[in-house]
């Protein structure tokens, strides 16, 4: 189970890496089109597109490396019991909203696939499909959540890698 | 009318709860969104949120954020800073401070191609820091003039921070980045004027020149310069120019960073990989935090909030100079326990009616957030540079704060001075070529 879910999380990272490149290459095919006087329809929506996927698939990973931005100022003068309580208190709470979060991602996507609804730019995809990486990454958020509180209450929680990369802070 | 603002004030309290109690920035924004949502509003708060939120994420404006974290994140792996060390110092023989302005000047140069002030310090520290102790210059002077040019990587462009803004105040990327050049290289200037000061003021404490180099030394020294030279060109000349938008530039860095780093022969598939995955989680992080911001706006527009702020302070008969003052102040002391970004995402929903009402230009505005942003980077107990040269330095963050401490002011004499100056900010934006 446990390396299940971690190989999830880093296929969806490994995915939304490359969805990165995908945004860089649907920019430069931009540039270049109007360079050269080529015209691909659609590109900065299909960039936009890239970029969202590569966001939300990475959300999970991002969570158990432990570099999404939290105040941690009060956790940190908790004490060791205060401090777990707050832990048990914030992952909840994240579980609940991330779970709400995915519910709704998946019947956005539901319901433009149902609605056939397509993008109004002149790329004119139908929104379903990108919006799917949107759901898939909301539901995976929300498991590594689930994840996490059920490590902390069942003291198995590891705990994230210390950042040895000091560039992940704005 | 009075229970409304009860209202308001437990979704504030609940909202401030949410976050100190340590629950990610991002979901706890959504979280009191979605009450707010759920108290002002019949619409259903979950299909809402999930609209913004993928209309925020998926927009164009926002794709030059992940490109130039990903230039930072290539450039912070590349032996870029080494360079530009060697390329510096021999210049700087001569100055008052001698090679402590490699701290500023360094950060100024590197600030030119990345958007974030915790990289550029750490990418800039991790060269000067062990240069300028090795041969003897006082160690609080050297961290803390660190600490605040590592500042300059927000306010000279390319800039998240200033992405982020454009996107909030719907104000042109491309015109922030340049309005951010002058103001830039003003208080980087006053950065240095403080270290010459000082050292006049303190002869023995910088230490002795250790090799005269010639004019011809220096100028050859100076090739290791033209690597981030021609990258700055390439990026900032272009949309300067008129021939990029912000995230064209973005993307011709991401190349332009590649291609050094692979003439470098620091491009393996390692750092690749890296820099990739990297700029992913940055991104990533951020991104959470807008999307959560984004539903936050849309809700705050329901309660009327920023309506009637904008109404109460325009009762109020301020000053523009009092309003700026305040919000300066406001800022400093949210920006001791908020990150940057949070903190504008936070407020800008709010704030914005009340500037624009007041006749504040939403460029000059832009400006001036970014410099209180880079005090919020400093001033302990949550400041990034700090939390940064802490693990890089081993001091305790309270001792970075103190060194940086006139630092700090000198952002503040920088403020005053776009204030009473506000051509610094407009002048070049004005003269930009719009494509």
């Amino acid at each position: 189970m446990r390396r299940l879910l971690d190989s999830l999380y880093n296929a969806a990272a490994y995915l939304a890496a490359l969805l990165l490149i995908g945004t860089l290459a649907m920019v430069l095919v931009g540039i270049f089109g109007r360079m050269f006087g080529f015209q691909l329809r659609g590109t900065d929506a299909y960039a936009g597109y890239c970029m969202a996927g590569a966001g939300f698939l990475a959300l999970a990973h991002t969570l158990t490396r432990g570099e999404h931005i939290r105040v941690s100022l009060v956790l940190e003068h908790a004490g060791v019991r205060g401090r777990k309580a707050l832990e048990v208190w914030s992952l909840f709470a994240a579980t609940v909203l991330s779970t709400a979060f995915a519910y709704f991602s998946v019947r956005l996507a539901w319901q433009s696939y149902v609605l056939h609804d397509i993008s109004t730019g002149n790329d004119a995809t139908p929104l379903w499909l990108p919006q799917l990486a949107m759901a898939a990454g909301a539901v995976l958020f929300a498991i590594a959540f689930v994840d996490l509180l059920v490590g902390e209450l069942t003291g198995t929680r590891v705990p994230p890698p210390a950042g040895e990369e000091p560039a992940h802070v704005e | 009318m009075s229970s409304d603002l009860l209202v308001t004030t437990l979704l504030i309290v609940a909202l401030f709860a949410l976050l100190g109690s340590g629950v990610w920035i991002g979901l706890a924004l959504a979280g009191v969104a979605w009450t707010a949502m759920a108290l002002f509003s019949s619409r259903s708060a979950g299909d809402a949120m999930a609209v913004t939120i993928w209309g925020t994420a998926s927009s164009w404006t926002l794709t030059a954020l992940p490109l130039f974290v990903w230039m930072g994140e290539i450039l912070f792996r590349t032996r870029l800073s080494e360079d530009m060390f060697k390329g510096l110092a021999p210049w700087l023989e001569r100055v008052p401070g001698r090679l402590l302005h490699t701290n500023i000047i360094g950060c100024t140069i590197f600030a030119a191609v990345s958007g974030s002030s915790a990289a550029t310090c750490a990418t800039i520290g991790k060269m000067t820091l062990p240069e300028l102790k090795s041969r003897g210059y006082p160690e609080d002077m050297a961290i803390g003039t660190l600490a605040g040019a590592g500042t300059l990587g927000l306010l000279i462009p390319p800039s998240i921070i200033m992405i982020v803004y454009g996107v909030s105040a719907n104000v042109s990327i491309a015109q922030l980045f340049i309005a951010g050049v002058i103001p830039g290289l003003v208080l980087a200037t006053l950065f240095s004027g403080y270290v010459v000061v000082w050292a006049l003021l303190n002869p023995g404490k910088i230490p002795d020149i250790m090799e005269r180099t010639t004019i011809v030394q220096k100028l050859y020294a100076s090739r290791h310069l033209i690597p981030v030279i021609v990258l700055i060109a390439l990026v900032l000349g272009s949309i300067y120019a008129g021939v990029a938008t912000a995230t064209e530039a973005a993307a011709f860095g991401v190349v332009g960073a590649l291609a050094i780093s692979a003439i470098q022969g620091s491009l393996t598939w390692t750092t690749f990989r890296d820099s990739m995955l990297g700029a992913t989680r940055l991104y990533c992080m951020i991104a959470l935090i807008l999307a959560g911001a984004a539903f936050l706006t849309l809700a705050m527009g329901y309660i009327g909030l920023p309506r009637r702020l904008a109404e109460w302070i325009g009762g109020l008969g301020l000053s523009r100079l009092a309003l700026i003052v305040a919000l300066m102040g406001f800022y400093i002391i949210l920006g001791c326990f908020l990150d940057g970004i949070s903190m504008v995402v936070l407020t800008m929903g709010v704030i914005l009616p009340t500037v624009e009402k007041a006749g504040i230009d939403l460029l000059w505005f832009g400006i001036f957030i970014v410099l209180v942003v880079e005090m919020a980077q400093v001033t302990p107990p949550v400041g990034f540079n700090l939390f940064m040269l802490q693990g890089m330095t081993g001091k305790q963050i309270t001792w970075i704060a103190k060194h940086t401490l006139p630092m700090f002011y000198l952002m503040i004499v920088a403020t005053l001075l776009i204030y009473f100056v506000p051509q610094l900010v407009t002048f070049l934006p004005h003269q930009m070529k719009m494509g």
